[in-house]
């Protein structure tokens, strides 16, 4: 495994590390999405790191090229396919995410997840 | 052979969701579009030949130095099972629409497009052979939950889609971790490809990255299907939802707990505490989803919990890992999915007449609703396991696999907490249909939509035709699980 790949690999585990770190234990909502924001770059970073080939060219074959030298120089392509739909989907995720918090906030005036997912339903016995 | 009605199952009501989104203004023509698709939804895999497609017409190929079969692209597979659920989901989705549509007088192009969208990932993950498509489809089902929750008019919806929300955005992407790590040790996210790759032991199944693979797609796997720990978040959804969009989202969950799991089985079915991790998991989701529906007085969170210990009834027969006990959890898991459904909306029934969801607040409906009272009663006791209703003859399957597996142990929890849940319904029958009705309850004195009783009555006459002849369906299913267990 190349350093490169390593580097990566490690810095992905510490970013999926930090964010779950933010998001169960951080009481702030917006850093709570951040934390999550950092779960998800971690998991394509690590995805990324997949794809790396020491040495490799990018994945695109351009007219002229031998195509025996690229199969074997390539990187993998997949895991970068693989990337942009999660990168995209993750996108939507925050974008919903922030709009339900906004709403939140308008409702109760505080960020912290605390005050705002607190259990304000009375449908258990044990309410009583 | 390449079958072009399959991706037809998806693309149409995706392509619906999107038309009924972008041409929200236009209300009638809407209502009409929305209506005819939801009629198209469950008639196309009853139509469609069985068949595989390859998006892009990439068929297979045979590596030129490893000589290994593998897939380009992502490949969808159509089979009984397939129909059979995509039908039921289908028959589900088409009454939920007709129910909103009689109900608004302006249909809302977002909301319809949440239903569509669902729809459409709830059959993609049914048809998908490729790992990353599956993962694809689930997110955007998780978000289509969320918006469904969100877009409901009751008291603490947003705060409870946003705990899913955040739930989701912790197991989504745990789950895309767990796919990374099976990428990495097989090259591939193609389904068929990996289970090759297994078979020719060009990978080891004991590599603690093939492990921990396992154990992360088995975490989001939990998220999906609302089993412990995620059982609480899950009913509360089905609560904080309208209830017809209730009984979709249950479809749902169901869906992506058999789909995920299946797909789960045919990869890592050689890891030795796989199956014993599902029935575990399914045993608690039963005692746990029992227990809390019997201290719950809001009704939708009873029935939400009560889908919760039923989910476990059908990971304990998947994770029996029998051709009868899995052809017995699958059973389960159709019954399920209509049984619970009716239970929805015979509540939103109750919901509409009275504005109430406090069973301490209600009674004596039985006289004012004697069709919506019957209908919840046979839709309760076919929950419960009662002969000859659909749900007594998945559980009798599946209490019949246990003991043929040599666990007579899950065959007493199954029968215990059949009838615990017969107790249930019984008390929550009696207090919101029989005692009498207290004075200060005030019942709406309109009629209920008619459209809210044709549901009902589609759907159980679909309980009574299953329960009367369980064979329709079984020996479909029966068929599929032998062919994926070769």
């Amino acid at each position: 495994m190349a350093y490169t790949q390593l580097a990566v690999l490690l810095t992905s585990g510490l970013l999926v590390i930090i964010g779950l770190f933010a998001a169960i234990f951080i009481d702030n909502i917006i850093k709570k999405v951040i934390g999550i924001s950092f779960i998800e770059e971690g998991v394509n970073l690590f995805i990324i790191a997949i794809g790396y080939k020491t040495g490799g060219v990018v994945p695109i074959l351009i007219p002229g090229m031998d195509k025996s030298w690229f199969a074997t120089n390539a990187a993998y392509p997949l895991p970068f396919g693989l990337v942009l739909s999660s990168i995209v989907i993750g996108a939507s995720s925050l974008a919903v995410m922030f709009a339900i918090v906004m709403v939140l906030y308008k409702k109760y005036g505080t960020l912290k997840t605390s005050v705002m997912l607190a259990d304000h339903s009375h449908g258990s016995v044990n309410d009583e | 052979m390449m079958n072009e009605w399959i991706p037809l199952m998806v693309v149409i009501p995706m392509l619906c969701a999107v038309i009924v989104s972008a041409f929200n203004k236009w209300s009638k023509p809407i209502k009409i579009l929305v209506v005819i698709v939801a009629i198209c939804i469950p008639i196309i895999p009853l139509i469609a030949q069985y068949g595989i497609h390859y998006f892009g017409g990439y068929a297979p190929m045979i590596d030129t130095v490893t000589g290994i079969l593998y897939h380009p692209s992502i490949t969808y597979i159509f089979n009984i099972l397939q129909k059979i659920f995509i039908f039921v989901l289908g028959i589900v989705t088409f009454l939920v629409v007709f129910i909103y549509v009689n109900k608004y007088k302006k249909a809302s192009g977002q909301y319809l497009f949440l239903i569509f969208m669902g729809t459409s990932s709830a059959t993609a993950l049914l048809l998908t052979d490729d790992i990353f498509n599956m993962f694809v489809f689930f997110e955007i089902l998780a978000l289509v939950q969320v918006g469904i929750v969100a877009a409901s008019r009751l008291e603490g919806n947003f705060e409870m889609a946003l705990r899913y929300l955040i739930l989701g955005a912790i197991g989504s992407p745990i789950m895309l971790l767990g796919i990374g790590f099976l990428l990495a040790t097989t090259g591939s996210v193609n389904i068929t490809d990996i289970v090759s790759a297994i078979q020719n032991a060009t990978i080891s199944v004991k590599s603690p990255i093939f492990l921990m693979s396992c154990g992360l797609i088995f975490f989001g796997w939990l998220y999906a299907s609302g089993l412990p720990p995620f059982h609480t978040i899950k009913s509360g959804i089905y609560s904080k939802a309208e209830p017809h969009a209730a009984a979709l989202l249950q479809c749902f969950t169901v869906i992506s707990m058999i789909s995920i799991l299946l797909i789960m089985y045919r990869i890592f079915h050689v890891v030795e505490f796989f199956e014993l991790l599902v029935v575990i998991f399914s045993a608690i989701a039963m005692i746990l989803g029992i227990t809390l529906a019997l201290t719950q007085t809001d009704f939708r969170r009873m029935i939400g919990f009560l889908a919760v210990g039923e989910l476990g009834f059908i990971g304990l027969g998947i994770g029996l890992y029998t051709q009868f006990a899995i052809t017995a959890g699958l059973f389960q898991a159709l019954n399920e999915m209509i049984i619970t459904a009716l239970l929805f909306l015979g509540f939103g029934a109750i919901v509409y007449t009275t504005g109430e969801t406090d069973t301490r607040k209600l009674g004596g409906l039985l006289q004012y609703h004697p069709k919506v009272g019957l209908m919840i009663l046979l839709g309760g006791l076919a929950m419960a396991g009662v002969p000859p209703l659909n749900g007594f003859r998945s559980k009798l399957m599946l209490i019949q696999a246990s003991l043929s597996c040599g666990y007579p142990e899950l065959s007493l929890l199954a029968i215990i907490v059949s009838i615990a849940t017969f107790v249930v319904f019984v008390k929550m029958f009696y207090t919101i249909f029989l005692r009498p009705k207290p004075k200060e309850l005030e019942i709406s004195k309109n009629d209920l939509p008619r459209s809210m009783i044709f549901a009902m009555g589609i759907l159980l006459i679909m309980i009574v035709v299953i329960g009367i002849c369980p064979n329709i369906v079984t020996y479909g299913i029966s068929q599929y699980v032998g062919g994926i267990l070769l």
